[in-house]
């Protein structure tokens, strides 16, 4: 964290001397020269809220013991936990560069510093030469699959997570290592398909350990296709319809706190289908914009017990487990710089767990809705307000949970553009 | 009206009978090779696409710039603006449309000065156009030029509000600019489609010709060379000019202009200097407390006042902004607002770019 702070440090302390230093030139030819100086485009996003609910062990605890979707295995190597505590949170310090490279290529460095440390959110790099519509990515980037996937968490329009991303994608969403190619082919219409190859690092969906009984195999160990496609909508209309498939390999230990007897390894596979509409209003401030937006995701889990102390008989048996969810949301700009949404959620509609014992068991679904209104002061600060009501099906039954939430994020540097 | 219905669906009837036994037997194979075919077609189609189009395509991020841009390249070009005059072009959305629209495109045109910078690099990098990424020679930003007011003369912070650091990007609204962007998109087309520069070139002089017409008069720039005229327009002379060379009268925008001259008056928006500034009106405050951000009561009552103790009597405003803050001013001042469009299609008058100054003048002559 120190070394990060040392090399934000080291590039924003010359861009102010040039400013100072350049004060007696005329305005324009001061600020071409400090554009210059600093080729990246920097830019800090400090995003903070207050949470707060009356969930009885936390809502992080909750989440783990959700029916289908807990994920009791330990994760003895990976990082540190995210989800939020009750009061005062700080999501990350994000820091941004950005620039083309040569003319060949195009950057984006992007580190995320929390108090428990810094780690690199996104680091990639793309081509923009290629023929035909073509781009290649590579390096540590999120997937392009669905909608909010690759959004940045201060991009939301919620404070927090689709619960079937948060709970089947975790907290930072599908974000690995690897390479994508992507092609825009010469249509009279938006068709944008994209295949990448993940190293297969997903705390949830694609859990790799590769040692002890489960096999070491080397990545990449997931790939993810996806498909996009935008009718041409009239004036100020626009809709992105979206799918995608994604398989990769999936290992789990389980035992008594950390205390590991059984393992299991196979794959999980999922799909998923989006839809956006965006009505971009002529008026000024965001006025009249309205945004429509859902999702669903299923995933399938399908790994095998290759070791159980206490039960040898069973291995060698399949678990199955298959699991998903949607949510849809409106977001309406009812008066200059304020806006209001709506999100309605429901994670297992399938949920069911088939055990290596043969026995399948279906469980019951959950639901939440959440509220948010938000004042955008500028395009770089935003407060917002917000309250959701869940019903969650877990292990002990069902609980009620309300939660409010404020939010209050700000960017500093660089105006970055925002994608549809 | 029934029996011929059932004349003819017998007919069909007995056609599909006819050849139900062939078709039957067929419609599996004809399924796939149709579907073979469509397939082929659009790969066939797709690399094919630049060598058909033999026109020029030209993508220009807004009404005006499509307008200018068409008066150069007439029809050799195929021209997409992607903001109309009625939208504000701070706010756009980056559009799948618009990316479809550059993926192909062999210029791209920019008003720039980070008029666009909310959703133009978001168009422009999805796009995957290697001839128009920032820097080659099919991205043109027509600001490089043209003659800039608003430029911060101290250091800017955002303190300020949507403040520009390289000055206001309204440009366009003085008629000179206009000139200046005409003169730099035929350059970069000539340097382009060198073998088509002759075209750019008279299509250059015959846009300037008409522009330097509807600012002078016909009269006067059938005697003088217009760019003499602006010389003189610019230094403050144009009228002493005229009596020493005993020329004919001016006409145009700069005659009918003449009863506003020293006019002061309210914008909503800071957009509208660069007209107000060349034809010698100004304007005292605007509606927005700061560069985007919305009017406030504190400031709407400050700016009452203002108006009260200078008479002044002109709000000024682009379409799509809310009525609500000038006429609530109005009321309370008595003043007239005056809705005009700022770009072509801003009304459904605007036609072209020489009818946004037309209709303009019109419309504060008549508040006079």
């Amino acid at each position: 964290m120190k070394k990060g702070i040392l090399f934000f440090l080291c590039f924003c302390l010359p861009i102010s001397t040039v400013f100072a230093e350049t004060a007696s030139q005329t305005p324009l030819e001061a600020l071409q020269a400090g554009y210059q100086s600093f080729n990246p485009d920097i830019s800090v996003i400090i995003d903070t809220f207050y949470h707060g609910d009356n969930s009885h062990d936390g809502l992080n605890h909750l989440f783990e013991e959700m029916t289908g979707f807990g994920h009791a295995h330990d994760h003895d190597d990976h990082g540190h936990h995210h989800g939020v505590d009750e009061g005062f949170n700080l999501r990350h310090l994000e820091i941004m560069f950005s620039a083309a490279v040569d003319p060949w290529f195009r950057a984006t460095a992007i580190a995320a510093v929390d108090i428990h440390g810094a780690e690199i959110e996104e680091a990639h790099i793309e081509t923009t030469g290629l023929p035909m519509g073509l781009r290649v990515k590579a390096g540590k980037f999120f997937s392009d699959f669905g909608y909010i996937n690759a959004v940045h968490a201060h991009e939301w329009d919620f404070v927090d997570q689709p619960l079937v991303f948060q709970l089947l994608t975790g907290d930072h969403g599908i974000n690995d290592l690897g390479v994508q190619v992507s092609w825009l082919p010469s249509l009279p219409v938006y068709c944008l398909f994209g295949v990448e190859l993940f190293q297969g690092n997903n705390e949830i969906l694609f859990d790799y350990h590769g040692h002890g009984y489960l096999p070491e195999k080397s990545g990449p160990r997931a790939v993810i296709g996806w498909v996009k496609f935008a009718p041409n909508l009239p004036g100020f209309h626009g809709l992105l319809l979206g799918g995608a498939y994604g398989t990769g390999t999936h290992q789990e230990q389980h035992g008594p706190s950390g205390d590991y007897n059984h393992w299991l390894d196979g794959d999980t596979s999922f799909w998923s289908v989006n839809a956006v509409y965006k009505y971009n209003a002529p008026k000024p401030y965001g006025q009249g914009n309205l945004t429509i937006q859902g999702e669903y995701f299923r995933r399938k889990k399908d790994i095998t017990l290759v070791r159980h102390y206490n039960r040898p008989e069973l291995e060698g048996n399949p678990r199955i487990e298959e699991q998903d969810g949607y949510y849809i949301q409106f977001v309406y700009g009812f008066k200059p710089r304020w806006r209001a949404g709506l999100r309605w959620e429901q994670v297992g509609l399938t949920n069911s767990i088939t055990r290596p014992t043969g026995v399948k068991s279906d469980y019951d679904s959950s639901y939440r809705l959440g509220a948010m209104v938000d004042f955008t002061p500028s395009e770089f600060s935003r407060l917002r307000l917000q309250a959701n009501l869940g019903q969650y099906e877990t292990d002990h039954g069902s609980e009620d949970v309300f939660e409010l939430k404020m939010q209050w994020m700000i960017s500093m540097g660089a105006h970055g553009a925002h994608t549809f | 009206m029934t029996d011929t219905v059932k004349n003819r669906n017998h007919l069909r009837h007995q056609r599909n009978h006819l050849s139900g036994g062939l078709s039957g037997m067929f419609s599996g194979a004809v399924r796939w090779i149709s579907l073979i075919g469509i397939l082929a077609a659009v790969v066939i189609v797709v690399p094919g696409n630049p060598v058909l189009a033999s026109q020029i395509r030209i993508v220009t991020t807004t009404s005006d710039l499509a307008d200018i841009a068409g008066a150069i390249a007439g029809d050799l070009a195929d021209i997409t603006a992607l903001s109309q005059g009625n939208e504000d072009p701070h706010f756009l959305q980056a559009k799948p449309g618009f990316i479809i629209q550059a993926r192909n495109a062999d210029l791209w045109i920019s008003i720039g000065m980070e008029l666009e910078i909310g959703w133009e690099p978001a168009v422009i990098h999805g796009s995957r156009n290697p001839r128009i990424q920032v820097g080659r020679p099919g991205y043109l930003d027509v600001s490089a030029n043209v003659l800039k007011r608003g430029v911060p003369t101290r250091r800017v912070t955002r303190d300020m509000g949507d403040v520009h650091p390289s000055g206001n990007p309204h440009y366009w609204l003085d008629p000179w600019n206009g000139r200046v962007i005409a003169e730099t998109v035929a350059d970069r087309l000539s340097m382009l489609f060198p073998d088509r520069k002759d075209v750019f070139h008279s299509n250059l002089k015959r846009f300037k010709d008409e522009l330097d017409r509807r600012m002078f008069g016909a009269a006067l720039t059938e005697s003088v060379d217009g760019d003499i005229l602006w010389k003189h327009q610019f230094s403050g002379t144009l009228d002493a000019f005229i009596q020493e060379q005993s020329l004919p009268a001016a006409g145009g925008w700069y005659a009918d202009t003449a009863p506003l001259r020293g006019v002061k008056m309210v914008t909503f928006h800071k957009s509208w200097e660069y007209f107000t500034g060349r034809f010698g009106m100004s304007v005292v405050a605007e509606l927005e407390p700061k560069p985007g951000v919305p009017p406030t009561a504190a400031h709407l009552s400050h700016v009452e006042n203002l108006m009260s103790a200078n008479d002044l009597t002109i709000i000024l405003q682009e379409p799509f902004y809310s009525r609500r803050a000038a006429d609530r001013v109005a009321r309370n001042t008595g003043a007239t607002v005056v809705v005009a469009a700022g770009s072509v299609s801003g009304t459904p008058e605007a036609t072209d770019y020489f009818s946004i100054f037309d209709l303009l003048i019109a419309a504060l002559t008549n508040q006079q």
